[in-house]
């Protein structure tokens, strides 16, 4: 079967799949601990991607803008970082880290970012040399990659920032990329269960804040900045999304000689075999027991749904690059097929993912990938090109797409407003290989008995 | 001491020109905040930009029009999926944006053709839409595109559509605002009077200033057809591009936002000396007064009445039934500035509760000048509140509830306080007779609600 990979035709884009790079940035920052991601630009560029948070993850997360103006943008806008910081740091004094990140105006008329943070620096020595606040420089031009490049460029930054070796700690990082709050809470399990100390970045499990009897609990990122400090010690660095993290892991590999495993994301059984695998291969842990029954379980959900009811069904996938190409493996695993798989940006390095060819070779149906894709791509095959879809998998701004042409569509991915608590429960690991499975079974049961399509079939399977 | 200097404002100590505690006997234009100017950097300020007060409040609201953002992916990206304002024409305004996705190489070498062949490749992908605006934005406004002179080229190409540009890059301005205006000046010089609408009634207005979040339009256009008024453009809620190009055959400009559309409403009493006529679409009270005042002025006191005796029968009762429960309650509005000043009152007169503190994120000092003639003794009103002032408030105040964005409505359940989102509703319409008493069910709702009770109790204290 054919794996053929292509850009989109058109030039613009209609109904935008990714966010532009300063968003991924503000995501790693929200994640740090005692850290305000300072966005120097316009006012939109943070409110608007404080309100897409909220929209995902139903809380509220602090980041502050440089609220550039026109004589800023005419005549430059150093000034502005400089009171940004100087007004962060005075008003919260828990405050150690600020991420100062660049956008598409402050890029475009070339501020010295790096410079102003020196001059900084210098001024906070000064004023609160009791305090030790740390600015780290990150430049994410809207123009060019999207958020997903932001992100990886940011935690790049903030590695490259704060490493220091020094003693080895005998944990293991692992850099997460894009997942949710849920799949954080998975990978932990999953090192819990292998004795294996982690050092995760960066850690969001707190983001499913609660609201507490003496109303003292919020929000907040749970990655230290001691833990950025601490990864050169490690004994190895997993990045479970190669072009999310990737670039630290390799950053760390060829900067101080930590062994760099980079993907694959572990969705879906044999992704998942091969992190526990790496895991035990860089810490010399034997697998326990626990994982082979987790496994068991995964597997003895996922039997009962396959050939019933998933064979021969085409999907369509969406979203950040790692989680669509690790949701189209999975795909193949359940039997389901993959059809059509959407990049949103113009990474061009997509093609040469060893994970495609892997795709190729296994799939019993013609892919199609498109890069540099839009939503609009998905609704005009459906809608005007005759593409048989019978699943969508994508997230929540991809929603009418499935409600005006009657697909059952799952929501994964970020963000995915539009259903209740998604972001809770993992899509990696065993856990989230049946959570993924079932997810998908009840959407398909929900459609048959909406559309009255043998609902009858639901009483014994 | 009038004005008030927060505790975590000690050190950008300028807030203290932004916040006023209202007192007794006190001349209050000798103590108007400080309004409509610069953000203090870092300050975490509620303020989003000026692209914003024109793409996603005023033009992205018209049900027939593609939205194209020249620019970077994020500006359209992050004004999709936001909004809550339906159409009749399926919700089209609701489900599309495109964004001419502006990369590097034009950055260095200019984005016009981009732009012309995204333009083209949206009217194809839309056969059926024949409206455009296209919006500048940070990047685009800075390298010096010329969108207007690209779109005069499409349209001598195409023949039959029309397009408009709305230059206000996110850095203009010092809020949502100038976009407002903006877009209400440019829209007034190049767009109206460019066609005749059909004329069916022999009273006809324009609705300015309302942007139909969940259905507000609807529930006011049934009023006017009721009193046998037609409105000619609603400004613009559930509207189309062609109706916003009519504004010049109405006799009368009913304004509802006088902040985002107040621009549009002066400019046609000047060029076409249709009067402007300020109303209140949201409260019970108001809303009759409104009718009233525009029955008046066309002469058709009679068939106002009528229709608010229609409306008071309907849902007086359901409104008292509510202010019983309500009364006395106290809640805060942090929202954008004019609904401090078409609330604060109502809320007050029509459920019997208590506003203590409204922050306005863009407002201008005659909204503040609005909102202290309405608002309470003892209210602190604030101009460009930030985060650290908001938790300031709320040790200072007792709160029930509060009007707010959802992002800040998750941030005060921590204090177990209800939020009712301020912008878009819990479940609206909130205009019109019906629509405050779908507030008054969700104020009611919030702050009965036996969560906050679960959440303020410790299991570990008395089993």
């Amino acid at each position: 079967m054919s794996l053929t990979i292509k850009d989109k035709e058109r030039a613009g884009v209609i109904n935008p799949m990714y966010n532009c790079q300063p968003c991924g940035a503000q995501f790693a920052g929200i994640g740090i601990r005692d850290c305000i991601p300072l966005v120097h630009g316009g006012q939109g560029c943070c409110t608007f991607v404080r309100l897409l948070f909220a929209q995902h993850f139903k809380e509220n997360f602090d980041i502050a803008s440089s609220s550039l103006h026109e004589s800023a943008a005419v005549l430059g806008g150093m000034k502005n970082v400089e009171v940004g910081i100087d007004t962060l740091v005075q008003r919260y004094p828990d405050l150690r880290i600020v991420p100062i990140i660049t956008t598409c105006s402050t890029e475009t008329i070339g501020d010295d970012v790096d410079g102003v943070a020196r001059k900084a620096r210098r001024m906070l020595k000064e004023q609160f040399p009791n305090r030790s606040v740390k600015l780290v420089p990150v430049h994410t031009p809207s123009y060019s990659g999207s958020h997903v490049k932001g992100y990886d460029t940011a935690l790049l930054a903030l590695t490259k920032e704060l490493a220091k070796k020094t003693e080895s700690n005998g944990k293991l990082n692992i850099i997460t990329g894009w997942l949710n709050p849920g799949d954080v809470t998975e990978i932990k399990y999953i090192l819990n269960e292998m004795g294996v100390e982690g050092n995760i970045l960066i850690d969001t499990e707190t983001f499913d804040a609660p609201t507490m009897p003496d109303k003292d609990a919020f929000a907040y990122g749970n990655t230290t900045i001691e833990d950025f400090v601490e990864t050169p010690n490690a004994v190895g660095t997993i990045a479970l999304c190669p072009f999310e993290g990737g670039s630290t892991a390799q950053f760390l590999q060829d900067e101080f000689d930590v062994p760099a495993v980079i993907g694959p994301t572990p969705i879906g059984i044999e992704n998942t075999d091969k992190l526990i695998q790496n895991i035990s291969k860089l810490t010399g842990k034997e697998i326990p027991e626990s994982l082979v029954v987790e496994r068991g379980k995964a597997l003895d959900a996922i039997a009962d749904l396959v050939h019933m009811f998933f064979a021969d069904k085409k999907v369509a996938i969406y979203g950040d690059p790692d989680l669509v190409i690790g949701l189209a493996q999975f795909c193949l695993e359940v039997e389901l097929q993959p059809v059509l798989l959407l990049l949103g940006d113009d990474n061009k390095t997509y093609s040469k993912d060893p994970r495609f060819k892997e795709l190729e070779e296994k799939a019993n149906c013609d892919i199609e990938v498109v890069c540099n894709a839009d939503m609009f791509e998905l609704e005009d095959r459906i809608k005007n090109k005759g593409a048989d879809i019978d699943l969508i998998l994508g997230h929540s701004k991809g929603r009418y797409i499935a409600i005006d042409n009657n697909i059952p569509m799952v929501r994964v991915g970020f963000p995915t407003f539009d259903r209740a608590g998604l972001w809770k429960y993992p899509i990696i690991g065993y856990k989230g290989a049946s959570m993924l499975a079932e997810s998908i079974a009840n959407a398909m049961f929900t459609d048959m008995e909406y559309k009255h399509k043998d609902e009858y079939l639901l009483n014994v399977w | 001491m009038p004005l008030k200097l927060f505790e975590c404002d000690t050190v950008i100590p300028e807030r203290k020109r932004h916040v006023y505690v209202k007192n007794v006997g006190e001349d209050t234009s000798m103590f108007l905040p400080m309004a409509n100017i610069d953000t203090i950097p870092g300050s975490i300020s509620e303020r989003g930009c000026s692209y914003c007060g024109a793409k996603l409040v005023i033009g992205g609201v018209l049900k027939d029009t593609i939205q194209l953002i020249h620019g970077p992916v994020g500006c359209a990206y992050n004004t999709w999926h936001t909004k809550r304002y339906p159409s009749d024409n399926d919700n089209y305004q609701l489900k599309y944006v495109c964004s001419t996705d502006v990369k590097e190489k034009h950055v260095i070498f200019g984005a016009e053709k981009l732009l012309k062949q995204n333009i083209l490749e949206a009217f194809k992908a839309f056969p059926n839409c024949k409206r455009m605006i296209i919006y500048t934005t940070c990047a685009t406004a800075l390298i010096g595109d010329d969108p207007k002179a690209v779109a005069k080229d499409v349209m001598k190409e195409l023949g039959d559509v029309d397009i408009f540009c709305s230059q206000c890059a996110g850095f203009a301005g010092v809020s949502q605002s100038k976009g407002h205006h903006v877009f209400n000046i440019d829209w007034m010089n190049e767009k109206v009077g460019t066609y005749e609408p059909e004329i069916t009634s022999d009273y006809t207005i324009n609705m300015i200033g309302d942007y139909n979040i969940q259905g507000d339009s609807v529930v006011l256009s049934d009023y006017f057809h009721r009193m046998g008024i037609q409105v000619i453009a609603h400004f613009t809620g559930n509207e189309t591009y062609d109706g916003l190009r009519s504004m010049h055959r109405a006799q009368l400009n009913v304004v509802n936002c006088a902040r985002s559309a107040g621009y549009i409403a002066n400019e046609l009493k000047k060029k076409y000396g249709i009067p402007r006529l300020d109303v209140d679409t949201w409260g019970f009270n108001y809303v009759a007064e409104s009718l009233r005042k525009v029955g008046a002025f066309f002469g058709l006191e009679n068939r106002a009445e009528q229709v608010i005796a229609e409306e008071y029968a309907k849902w007086e009762p359901k409104l008292n039934w509510y202010k019983e429960r309500l009364k006395g309650k106290k809640l805060c509005i942090w929202t954008g500035g004019p609904r401090l000043w078409h609330w604060t009152k109502a809320l007050e007169d029509d459920l019997g509760m208590e506003v203590v503190s409204m922050s306005s994120k863009f407002g201008h000092q005659e909204d503040f000048e609005k909102v202290i003639a309405r608002g309470n003794i003892g209210t602190i009103y604030i101009d460009d509140g930030n985060e650290l002032e908001f938790f300031e408030v709320l040790k200072e105040k007792k709160v029930d509830v509060i009007f707010t964005g959802p992002r800040v409505g998750e941030l005060v359940k921590k204090l177990h306080i209800p939020y009712i989102n301020g912008h878009a509703y819990h479940n609206g319409p909130y205009m019109g007779f019906e629509g405050w008493v779908n507030c008054a069910r969700d104020i009611y709702n919030g702050i009965h609600s036996p969560i906050w009770a679960l959440a303020g109790k410790d299991i570990r204290k008395g089993a």
